[in-house]
This record gives structure tokens, C-alpha cells and sequence, in this order.
């Protein structure tokens, strides 16, 4: 890996020279229409059928071709797409959708209240949608389509984040749900999107052909009518490396996922634009396990927070280029990011190692790891291999030394399988787990912070503290903001300086690198991650 | 050459069966069979072991298809459902090898697509990297023990090149090959299965390796040969010394490298994950290591049966070549029918 790392960096002094010497392209202002388009991206979907797809780097395609009720505006409000407006009924607990005229699916059926309708319920059918049945359409009771144009969900109770899970649900043509294709997605799924699935061959590239019908983009959109574009091809190169070189090569027009060794390389050149964004939701951060090892005591989960540098270990693994994080949500976070929690603890190991002391690991090992009765103070951080992305392992590491150092924790970083990745964390005998997530309106604090057993499907600290799912199920039953970021507020002061469940590492984000004739690349306000291929155009 | 070829026509396949499963003068109707017959063992076993080891595996399916996601016993019940999970071990595996009799390979539990479509997709890109790959790496073999065999300096310079290439991780050169042929020189795009100069990188980062690793067993038989008396025959006739390796040499340091050559192909098949995966290829690799890693069951099979036939054919073809190779394996035999 370090091997690797050197290497790169050697081909990306090389490519700079290649660079400099290829001409600077004008590119004038005024958008232009036609020509193709590639794009180098990360991930492959696991399935096209965006309703089923759970994989957040994949949005940036999908989005090309399946679109949403409402979109955001960047403060975290809502705006007309396929629906002119939205209404929540006194109680709370009905949600009523007026619906934008002349709306058509690319199969050629018509959008319509009835189609949202059969969208919702068959995402409510556990043999279509799997686990996502469990999620916010389980709290839908009722499906009203009073006319053609209005749509609304009456909820069993007030649940506050229901319509960011409304609003943002891609909808598919009620024809695509007779298609044996409707589990994997393909062309044969409908969407009203600006350009259409065409093409999918696996393992290579997705292609994308001007829709060229469209004309109901969201109101905050750059402009209206049919993209510029008249194709868009995504192509799979898994190798950030390879990713980089391609785009350097002109072999494609744009990249997703640029590695830090990588982005200066296109960030001070003439021929390259390069943008990031921060993602939303939960950082990437290092769980605690309170049920199980050492970690069950307080005391050693705030030894091991006081005895890393997290600044430190940043801006060695990443030189820079990725955000401190602090809280349980994404700084980015306009509603419910509570900054005061920032600068409130950090390293310590004075502190560090006095914990440890009061918490009875006070012997030393031939190696200067601490041990009480005779075992070592290990902390087993359990990682599939198979998800080490954004150089992961070098930060787990550099973390690892710095435990090692400052507090003699041993923190052992287990590489396994994607199965046994799975049964230790069904049995909840690991250590610690590093994890992040995207979804917004604090449904990303509900997956790491409800129970286990009630919706914390990834809640890695294993914590069941009663006051975490007062708190959580309190602010989602209310549709008072203020009350909601309090609660929010008091539960991640609980979560990260009282309980220390978790330690906060870096906020995600994306990085997307174009040649500079490619205009027009934008993330979505608010969700943040890159935005589809509607906007962009080629000044060539 | 003509001559001897047509002569050995009908013994060829009768010895293939003979060699491998003894079966002599059983007929050569009969020894087909076995063929098939012992070819369908080896098939069944392949699919037993697969589906007995993806559950000897850490981790249930249901809990890896669920994976992050939110988990109750409704959508645990409905994805058994989904899958037959619900019924007891020994009785999906009936249903498999009865569906497979049928033609019927399942779906993917991950991507749910048809299992035959899917490996129906990825297999055409998967037979040109191996064959371009097998091209690389045979003339790279033959090329070096040829010129190198027997000659200090040369056999130096190949063993050094050859060493480097086998120990070379495939990540590495591909993306040296990479740098330098199409990031640099411009000369071959990096990705896909798109055209015939997509293949050329690809085939060389699979091909040179395994080119390197048949070449050094080729050129230590090459060098035996030449030290055997037939040699000092030839060469007193006048041949020269490249038509003596060439013609006669080759022959008989060929055995060993053609059956190692027959076994690293059946691995190239199902192998060639990193490659696949650095030049943005489709392929077997990477959705077999996917299936696995993910329990897929159906594609995990699916794979596994395929791969059994590739082996059964290779083996074949192996000793079909055998024959061609060397003269006095036919003699025995014909003896041996007799």
C-alpha cells in the first residue's frame, strides 16, 4: 500500500509534465448544446432501480434519468420538480403533493397522481423492496389519489424526516413494475428524467441519451428545457490511479473520486477544473463498542479519544485536503449541525493516559502496551476489506500508532471478509467499527444512534442509553425545527463528550476533476454529492 | 508432418481417454463415455464443494444481502422467501442441481439478473483477454527460451526479465503499461472491451507473467534436449542450430510447458480479477470474486460449473497435444490397444 502510494506520486509529478505542454482550451460563456460526454467514475450500481440502490456514489448517474417530487435548496428547503407544492395538514401527520402538468415517463406513460401512488405502495411490499420497506414508507398508513394531480400519504404518527424521504424518492414509471427487469433496473425502467438509460454493459459503462422531451427541471435548477448534451457515458475505472491518468490523457472528459496524492495535480493546472463538496450525514468516524472488550468502560473510550491527534493524523494521511469532523452530523449540515460542540475536546494524552490509570490498566508488556491482570489492553477495529476506500487503512493506521504512543492502547485493525464482516457485527464482538453515512434530516443520527433493535441498523457503538431513543424518537415526532436541532444538540454532547461512543474523524466528500472545456458540473444543493449531467455542457 | 498427422488421426482421442482414466481396450465408444462420464463427475463434485464451502463460509446470506441496511423479521421472511432460503439445506441443494439439469442457472441474489445472461455477458470478454493473453504469453516463452537456451549472456538477461515479471504484482504492471502506453504515449486507450487496441494492455499485463513462468520450464527442457546424443545427430547432418532447436528441440522441451501452460490457463479464466478491474474491463473475475465475497450462491455455482468444464476440456486438450508432441506416446499406445 505505502509502495503504491509512492509510485503514485512519482506518475503524478510525471503527468504534470505532460500537462503543461498541452494547450489551454477558451472556453466561452454561453452554454452550448450537443456532444458526448464520458465520465470515469468509482462505483458500479448494484442495481440500476434507483428505489433499490443504496450506494451514494451512484446517485450522480441515476439521478440522470429518475427524478423526485421536490428538490432542495441549500438552506434545507424545498422547491417545485414533479410537484408544483406540498402541504402538511395541521395534525402533522398528512402530506398532500400537487402534481406538475404534462409530466411524462420515456416509456411514454403519463405521470400522474396514481403513478406516485403505485410507486409508494409497492415500495411498502417487503418482496420488492427488501429492507427498504422498513424505512420511512413503513410509516405511511393511507395512500390518497382524491384526482389526477394530487397525491397524499397520511403517516400512522408525525414523523419529521417523512418528507425528505418523499420529496427525494425516485419515481418509476408504474409500467416498469411488470418488467422482469424491475429488481436490477436497466433500460427497460422508466423514469422522466433529462436523458434515458440506453445502454448497460456490465463491468465497462453506463450510456445516457438526451430525453428529448424534458422539459420540467426543478425550479432551482440553471436553466429549463431539455439538456445540452445529446449523450453521457459513465465509465467504471475503479482505480482512482487509473481514474486520474485517463482524465490527465484526455481519454475521458470528467472524473468522480480524485485521491488527495492526486488533486493538485488538477487543481493548479490550466486544463483541469477541480471541485469537492462535503457530504452530508454522519463523518467517518471510529465507533465504540460499549457491550463488548475493553471499550465497555468509559473511561478507556475517552483515554482512546484523548490520546489521538485527529488534525494531525489528517494532514499526514490525506496532506490536507479532507475536513476535521467533530459531531454526529456533517458540518455541512444547515439544520441540524450543532457547531458548538467543535474544539471542545481533542488530544490529551496527559489525560489519556490518567484514565487508564484510574481504569486499572496499569501494567506495561514487554512491547509498552498496557495490560491489567495480565492481558493486554486491545481494541479490535473490525474492516472488510473489501470497503477500504479514501485511503482508509492508512488513516486507521496512523491512528493506531498514535494510540500506540501516547497511551500504549493497542489498537488491532482486523482486515476481514465481507462475511465475517457481517457475522461480527450481527453478534456485536468487535471493538470498534469506522463508519460514515449521507442520508440528511437527522435520519443519519437515527441509523447510528436508535437501538440496535429499533432502527439502528448501523449503530456501531451498540449504545441502548434510554435517554438516545427518548431523544431521537422526541425530535422525529415533532415538526418544530428549533426543538428538534435542542434535542439533536443534547444528544451529540451526550453521545461524543459524555458517553464518548464515537470519535469523530473527517467529513467525506466528493471530488470531481474535468478537463476545462466540461461546464456546468454542480453538486445538489443541500444533499451535496455530484449532481447529474443535466447542466453540463462542452465549450469546444 | 502431413503424413504423420493423418497417420495418428484415429489413436489420438482413444489415447487422450486411455492415459487419464485407464479404461484400455474397453472400445472407443465406451472410453468416450467414460470421458463424459468421469467430465459429469467432476462437474458435480465442483458444484457439491462450491455450495457445501459458501456455507461453510463466516456469514448467512440473508444477514449479507440485508447488509447496512434495516433489518425485521419481515424483510428477513420475505428475502427467504425470495431465495427458497427458508428450507433446510439439503433441500436447496436438490432443488439446485435439479433447476441446473433443467438449463434454469437462477438469479443473482445481489444483482438479479439471470445468472446465464449474466455469465453469458461476461464471458466473450473473459475468452479474448485469456486468449490474447495465452498468444502473449506463449510467443513470449518461445521467444526467450529459443534465443536464450544454452547461451550464457542471453539465458542471463532472460532469466533476470522473466524473474522480474513473475514477481511483478499484476496491479503494478498493469499500471506501468498503463502509464507509459496510454496515459504517456497515447498509443492504447485504458478501458473497456471496446475495440481490438482496448485488448493489447490488458493481454500483456495478464500474458507477460505467465509467458515468464512457462519460459523458464521451457527453456530448462530446451536446454536438456540439446545436451541429449540426438542432438549431436542432427547437428552432424548440417542443420543449422535454429532449425535444430526450432524442429526438434521445441518437441521435446514442450511436454512439461504445455501442461503447465494448460493448468495456468483454466486459472486465467476466472483470475484475471486485478487486471479486469485496473483497465476497467467486464470479465468473470470480478464478478466471481464479487459472488463470493457477497455469498451469491447462484453466481458462485454457475462459475463453478464452468470452470469444472474448462479444466475437463483443457485436460483434454492437453493430451491430445501430448500425442501430437511426441511420437513415442502413440506408439504405446497403439501397442497398448493392441
Amino acid at each position: 500500500m505505502l509502495a503504491r502510494r509512492h509510485f503514485l506520486s512519482l506518475s503524478a509529478a510525471l503527468l504534470t509534465a505532460t500537462a503543461l505542454v498541452s494547450p489551454t482550451l477558451a472556453s466561452d460563456r454561453k452554454p452550448a448544446r450537443g456532444g458526448k460526454l464520458t465520465w470515469g467514475v468509482e462505483t458500479e450500481p448494484a442495481t440500476l432501480n434507483p428505489q433499490l440502490n443504496g450506494q451514494d456514489k451512484t446517485k450522480l448517474l441515476l439521478r440522470n434519468a429518475y427524478e423526485s417530487l421536490l428538490a432542495r435548496t441549500a438552506d434545507g428547503g424545498y422547491v417545485p420538480w414533479l410537484a408544483t407544492g406540498h402541504e402538511i395538514s395541521p395534525d402533522g401527520r398528512t402530506y398532500t403533493f400537487r402534481l406538475r402538468e404534462g409530466v411524462k415517463f420515456s416509456d411514454g406513460l403519463a405521470f400522474d397522481a396514481a403513478a406516485v401512488a403505485t410507486n409508494f405502495s409497492k415500495l411498502k411490499d417487503a418482496s420488492y423492496s427488501g429492507s427498504v420497506s422498513a424505512g420511512p414508507v413503513a410509516r405511511i398508513a393511507k395512500i390518497d389519489a382524491p384526482d389526477a394531480r394530487t397525491v397524499s400519504f397520511t403517516l400512522d404518527r408525525i414523523y419529521a424526516p417523512f418528507l425528505d424521504y418523499a420529496a427525494g424518492l425516485e419515481l418509476l414509471s408504474p409500467g416498469a413494475f411488470a418488467s422482469a427487469q424491475i429488481k436490477s433496473g436497466g433500460p427497460e425502467i422508466a423514469g422522466t428524467g433529462p436523458f434515458i438509460l440506453r445502454r448497460y454493459a456490465k463491468g465497462q459503462e453506463i450510456r445516457f441519451v438526451r430525453n428529448p422531451d424534458y422539459n420540467w427541471a426543478p425550479a432551482n435548477a440553471g436553466h429549463q428545457g431539455p439538456a445540452y448534451l445529446d449523450e453521457v457515458t459513465y465509465r467504471f475505472l475503479p482505480e482512482s490511479s487509473v481514474r486520474t491518468g485517463a482524465l490527465a490523457s484526455g481519454q475521458v472528459d470528467l472524473i468522480e473520486g480524485v485521491s488527495g496524492n492526486d488533486a493538485g495535480l488538477f487543481k493548479d493546472s490550466a486544463d483541469f477544473s477541480y471541485q469537492t463538496a462535503l457530504n452530508t450525514g454522519t463523518p467517518y468516524s471510529l465507533f465504540l463498542n460499549v457491550t463488548w472488550g475493553p471499550t465497555q468502560d468509559v473511561k478507556v473510550r475517552k483515554a482512546l479519544i484523548a490520546s489521538i491527534d485527529v488534525d494531525a493524523v489528517l494532514k499526514s494521511v490525506y496532506r490536507g485536503e479532507r475536513t476535521r469532523a467533530w459531531g454526529i452530523t456533517s458540518p455541512i449540515d444547515t439544520q441540524f449541525y450543532d457547531k458548538s460542540i467543535e474544539k471542545t475536546y481533542g488530544a490529551d494524552p496527559k489525560r489519556a493516559n490518567q484514565l487508564l490509570d484510574e481504569a486499572g490498566w496499569t501494567g506495561r508488556d514487554p512491547q509498552g502496551f498496557r495490560t491489567k491482570d495480565g492481558k493486554r489492553l486491545t481494541i479490535e477495529v473490525v474492516q472488510a476489506q473489501a470497503t477500504v476506500r479514501d485511503q482508509r487503512d492508512v488513516l486507521l493506521q496512523a491512528l493506531q500508532a498514535q494510540a500506540r504512543q501516547n497511551a500504549g492502547i493497542d489498537l488491532a485493525i482486523v482486515f476481514v471478509d465481507a462475511g465475517t464482516y457481517t457475522e461480527r457485527r450481527k453478534t456485536g464482538q468487535f471493538g470498534s467499527i469506522a463508519n460514515s453515512n449521507t442520508p440528511t434530516d437527522a435520519i443519519d443520527i437515527e441509523y447510528h444512534y436508535l437501538p440496535v433493535d429499533q432502527g439502528g441498523s448501523i449503530n456501531y457503538s451498540r449504545a441502548a442509553a434510554p435517554e438516545l431513543s427518548q431523544w431521537l424518537k422526541e425530535a422525529a415526532a415533532t415538526l418544530d425545527h428549533k426543538t428538534r436541532f435542542d434535542l439533536y444538540a443534547k444528544l451529540q454532547r451526550f453521545a461524543i463528550l459524555d458517553q464518548a461512543y464515537a470519535l469523530p474523524l473527517y467529513e467525506p466528500e466528493d471530488q470531481v476533476a474535468a478537463a476545462r472545456y466540461v461546464n456546468g458540473i454542480s453538486f445538489r444543493p443541500f444533499k451535496q454529492m455530484p449532481e447529474s449531467a443535466y447542466g453540463v455542457w462542452r465549450s469546444e | 508432418m502431413d503424413s504423420r498427422n493423418t497417420s495418428v488421426a484415429t489413436p489420438v482421442p482413444a489415447f487422450a481417454v486411455s492415459r487419464l482414466f485407464r479404461l484400455r481396450r474397453n472400445g472407443l465408444t465406451a472410453q468416450i463415455a467414460g470421458r463424459i462420464g468421469s467430465g459429469l463427475l467432476v462437474l458435480w463434485a465442483a458444484v457439491t464443494l462450491s455450495f457445501v464451502s459458501v456455507h461453510l463460509a463466516p456469514g448467512d446470506i440473508v444477514s449479507l444481502l440485508i447488509g447496512e441496511q434495516l433489518r425485521t423479521p419481515e424483510v428477513e421472511a420475505a428475502i427467504r422467501a425470495e431465495w427458497g432460503l427458508d428450507e433446510p439445506l439439503p433441500a436447496q441443494y436438490l432443488s439446485y442441481l435439479t433447476r441446473v439439469l433443467h438449463g434454469d442457472f437462477g438469479r443473482s441474489y445481489i444483482l438479479q439478473t439471470e445468472v446465464s445472461q449474466l455469465v453469458l455477458s461476461q464471458i466473450l470478454p473473459t475468452l479474448k483477454l485469456t486468449a490474447a493473453a495465452l498468444f502473449v504469453a506463449i510467443v513470449f516463452a518461445l521467444v526467450s527460451a529459443v534465443l536464450s537456451a544454452g547461451r550464457r549472456v542471453p539465458r542471463s538477461i532472460a532469466g533476470a526479465l522473466e524473474l522480474t515479471l513473475v514477481s511483478t504484482p499484476s496491479f503494478w504492471l498493469g499500471i506501468l503499461l498503463l502509464y507509459l502506453f496510454s496515459f504517456t504515449l497515447k498509443l492504447f486507450p485504458v478501458s473497456g472491451d471496446r475495440s481490438f487496441s482496448a485488448l493489447v494492455l490488458p493481454a500483456l499485463a495478464l500474458g507477460l507473467p505467465l509467458g515468464a513462468v512457462i519460459g523458464q520450464v521451457l527453456r530448462q527442457g530446451l536446454e536438456r534436449a540439446l545436451e541429449e546424443p540426438f542432438a549431436l545427430t542432427v547437428r552432424s547432418w548440417g542443420t543449422s542450430e535454429f532449425v535444430l532447436r526450432l524442429r526438434h528441440g521445441l518437441r521435446h522441451a514442450a511436454l512439461p510447458a504445455v501442461t503447465l501452460t494448460g493448468w495456468l490457463v483454466g486459472s486465467l479464466l476466472s483470475g484475471a480479477v486485478i487486471t479486469e478491474s485496473v483497465f476497467g474491463r467486464p470479465g468473470l473475475g470480478r464478478v466471481t470474486v464479487e459472488a463470493v465475497l457477497g455469498h451469491d450462491m447462484p453466481v458462485v455455482l454457475a462459475v463453478a460449473i464452468l470452470s469444472a468444464l474448462v479444466y475437463v476440456t483443457l485436460s483434454t486438450l492437453v493430451d491430445v497435444l501430448y500425442l501430437w508432441l511426441d511420437p513415442r506416446l502413440r506408439s504405446d499406445s497403439r501397442e497398448a490397444v493392441r
